[in-house]
């Protein structure tokens, strides 16, 4: 049957234009090569080598994702191979921010794969392939591709879950990543096969299309398939109904892996999502909206709540991000395009903080990667002062504190959500805020508070880094320039907010 | 000869149903990837269905994606379990419980 | 519907195996006599009662070798699409195929640097043991209680 329909057809190639995938060739391009490399080599090689390189590709689809950009302000939003590809405004920003995660993240993994004394090209080559994803999820115009994105997306974060072999929870927190985001990716694609057949197209565009077209109420197989959709997408972020894994596996998994996923799965499934709801069912706002007015309330308070009482540091930030999670959420359960911007701009900075502070809570768990309690972090800011500052700067910016990029990013969302007149949204997203200020400041209080370090390896770890000159503040180089690249961007834009501002706000979707 | 799609899709349905229900209240991992597979499946009868009733390729084509997709999930999948399972005798989910609240 | 009428001797052949299954169930279950008593229940008839199943061996190398064997099955999947049609492709599909058959195969150069198709005795692998917390007195039983498994 396949032969015959094609044989009907008058074969069409489309134009593949390769730059408008450049970002993602590149990635997927380094990590084969770092693989390569890393096969042939019959000697480990060193770790500054592949962190090296993974900087390099990320610069290097910097560079691309930046051209695009170009093209975008000089020509306007376009769509490319076979339409499957749209770059606008909204796809650059991702493919931007993606780019951005790549080049921090390698520092970090230098950092801890220090500290654990461990080498290896799979925690630096597994990352670039799920950035690719996340770049495929913000640029796909098609829903076939953005199925493709998530996988892409997911597979190598299960296994970077049970990288620490040496550690049981980690395997744990890989099993249980695994089966919930496997069970998720089913929800989705059932929901995407249920949308094709009540539209009868899986481009996004045609979607839209159809159904400005023609007016549909109460089409079940429809509403059945983007609230499938919606189940899908609200696993990959975790929020409330759905968000019982992430706790495990953000505790399970290994710190630096922690980070990396928090950053890069929230961007990935943010702009797939922002550009299934906004862009492909608009005309449907009236069904998806109270949803996600419910699913707000439960995240961010549920969050929130939650997070008070938690006595790993890990946990305690896997619940605080549940509650920023509901916070992205806000600005897209708002509808308009102010909100866009809004959620953009959230997602964009909240990367860097929360990659900024795993890495701090990744070495404050000394080696063996197992000193997680909140309590053990007693008179850090003795033995530590620089880690102490930078943890207590990320923490105090998640939790909206001014002059950093947290507070401008609660009050757009929150404004945009009170354009939109839902006010009690808004007086609940403040009230969680308000109770997440809390468990924010109570690590920096045990800090900052009276006691002494405790923790068995703070010898080892002035001894692991005595080689450089950084060694007397417990950090090398690679995790001092990390942490310093995160926080300039949480201060500088924090004071000078106008052009990342800009550019999310300018990040306008294709169709809409 | 030909048969209604709806009977398809109802059986679809009916297969990720029990995929889903299956996932839930089974506690042997690899009974829960099976699960997983049957999920995945469903769908792809669903959208083979969908794409011979509106006479349109792309539903197939995704059904090749999916396909791809599955075998690499089971073999991450398996990957994890056989990883973890080594030390222990049996793949059963709730020996796995180290963490929780 | 008359055209269903060359399914139905498949349907009786179904319905057939179906009730000869269900009929030998039920008839095992009324007839059989039963009289069950403690040591019968028990699954040996001799030695400690066991408190738990010991654990078997099992050749962790097949799933690998099944593992690898599946991502290339699957590679086929799109090769057939290709080659039904690599007529009207020309270089285009050539050229992308070629790619698509590469990164499968470097990351099979990979696989193979990292001994997973050594058969064989099991290279000791480096003891990768941190200090610190890690140095506990169950995780260390733990770890050279397992030993034996690995080595399997």
């Amino acid at each position: 049957m396949i032969t015959g329909v094609i044989a009907a057809q008058a074969l069409h190639l489309p134009h593949v234009n390769y730059t408008t995938i450049m970002p993602e060739l590149i990635l997927l391009g380094g990590m084969l090569v770092l693989l390569l490399v890393s096969a042939l080599f019959k000697k480990a090689l060193p770790r500054d080598f592949y962190a090296t390189s993974v900087v390099g590709v990320g610069v290097a689809s910097l560079i691309a994702s930046l051209v695009l950009y170009h093209d975008v302000a000089s020509h306007g939003p376009f769509t490319a191979i076979a339409h499957s590809i749209d770059i606008d405004g909204f796809s650059v920003l991702f493919l931007t921010l993606v780019s951005c995660i790549m080049i921090v993240y390698p520092f970090f993994a230098h950092a801890y794969l220090q500290r654990e004394g461990l080498d290896g090209v799979e925690f630096f080559a597994l990352p670039l392939i799920s950035g690719a994803g996340a770049m495929f999820m913000a640029s796909a115009n098609d829903l076939i591709l953005i199925f493709l994105g998530l996988e892409i997306l997911s597979l190598p974060l299960y296994v970077m879950a049970g990288m620490d072999q040496r550690r049981e929870a980690s395997g744990e927190a890989a099993m249980k990543y695994f089966i919930m985001g496997a069970f998720s990716s089913a929800i989705f694609l059932y929901g995407m096969a249920l949308t094709y057949g009540a539209t009868g197209s899986l481009n996004l565009a045609e979607i839209s299309a159809f159904l400005a077209k023609n007016y549909i109420f109460g089409n079940g197989v429809l509403l059945a398939g983007m609230g499938l959709l919606l189940i899908g997408f609200l696993f990959k972020i975790a929020a409330v109904p759905f968000h019982y894994w992430s706790p495990d596996v953000y505790q399970g998994s290994p710190t630096i892996a922690t980070g990396f996923m928090a950053a890069i799965a929230k961007a990935g499934a943010f702009a797939a999502m922002i550009r299934v709801f906004m862009a492909t069912f608009p005309t449907l706002a009236s069904d998806w909206q109270p949803l996600l007015w419910v699913i707000v309330v439960l995240t961010t308070l549920f969050g929130a709540v939650v997070a008070l009482v938690q006595k790993d540091v890990k946990r305690m930030l896997a619940y605080s991000s549940i509650n920023q999670a509901g916070f992205i959420l806000l600005g897209l359960q708002a509808d308009t395009s102010k909100g866009i911007g809004a959620s953009l701009y959230y997602v964009f900075i909240y990367s860097f903080l929360i990659l900024g502070t795993f890495a701090v809570v990744a070495i404050a768990g000394a080696r063996g990667d197992a000193i997680h309690d909140i309590d053990d972090l007693r008179g850090y800011a003795k033995s530590h002062p620089f880690l102490a500052t930078s943890l207590a700067i990320f923490l105090v910016a998640q939790a909206g504190a001014p002059f950093t990029t947290g507070f401008l990013a609660k009050l757009q969302v929150v404004t945009a959500a009170i354009d939109a007149h839902s006010y009690a949204l808004a007086v609940i997203a403040m009230i969680s805020a308000a109770i997440a200020t809390g468990f924010y400041l109570r690590i920096v209080y045990v800090m900052f508070g009276d006691g002494t370090d405790t923790r068995v390896s703070v010898p080892a770890e002035k001894e692991v880094y005595s080689v450089s000159p950084l060694g007397q503040l417990g950090v090398s180089p690679w995790l001092f320039t990390g942490i310093v690249l995160c926080l300039s961007v949480t201060i500088l834009f924090g004071f000078w907010p106008q052009p990342l501002v800009d550019f999310a706000t300018h990040a306008k979707l294709l169709f809409v | 000869m030909s048969i209604a799609p709806s009977w398809y899709l109802t059986l679809a349905a009916m297969l990720f149903s029990i995929g889903v229900i299956g996932l839930l209240i089974r506690r042997n991992v690899l009974v829960m990837l099976m699960c997983v597979e049957l999920m995945l499946n469903a769908a792809n009868l669903t959208f083979v269905t969908y794409s011979r009733a509106l006479n349109d390729i792309s539903g197939q084509a995704a059904v090749f994606f999916v396909l791809v997709v599955a075998a690499a999930e089971v073999v991450v999948g398996l990957g994890i379990i056989v990883a973890i399972f080594r030390r222990k005798t049996g793949a059963t989910a709730d020996d796995v419980h180290l963490l929780k609240d | 519907m008359g055209s269903l009428n060359s399914y139905l001797p498949i349907f009786l052949l179904a319905v057939l195996a179906v009730a000869f299954a269900a009929l030998s169930l039920v008839a095992s279950k009324l007839l059989a006599p039963k009289r069950p008593t403690v040591a019968k229940e028990e699954p040996y008839e001799c030695g400690i009662v066991p408190t738990y199943e010991p654990p078997r061996r099992f050749p962790v190398r097949f799933y690998l070798v099944a593992m690898i064997f599946v991502i290339f099955d699957v590679e086929v999947i799109f090769l057939f699409p290709f080659a039904v049609i690599y007529n009207q492709l020309g270089r285009f599909g050539l050229v992308e195929i070629i790619v698509f058959a590469l990164a499968v195969f470097f990351s099979f150069i990979y696989l193979i640097a990292n001994g997973a198709l050594d058969w064989g005795p099991v290279k000791a692998t480096k003891p990768n043991i941190g200090d610190g917390a890690m140095r506990t007195t169950r995780g260390t039983v733990r770890r050279y209680g397992s030993k034996d498994n690995k080595a399997a």
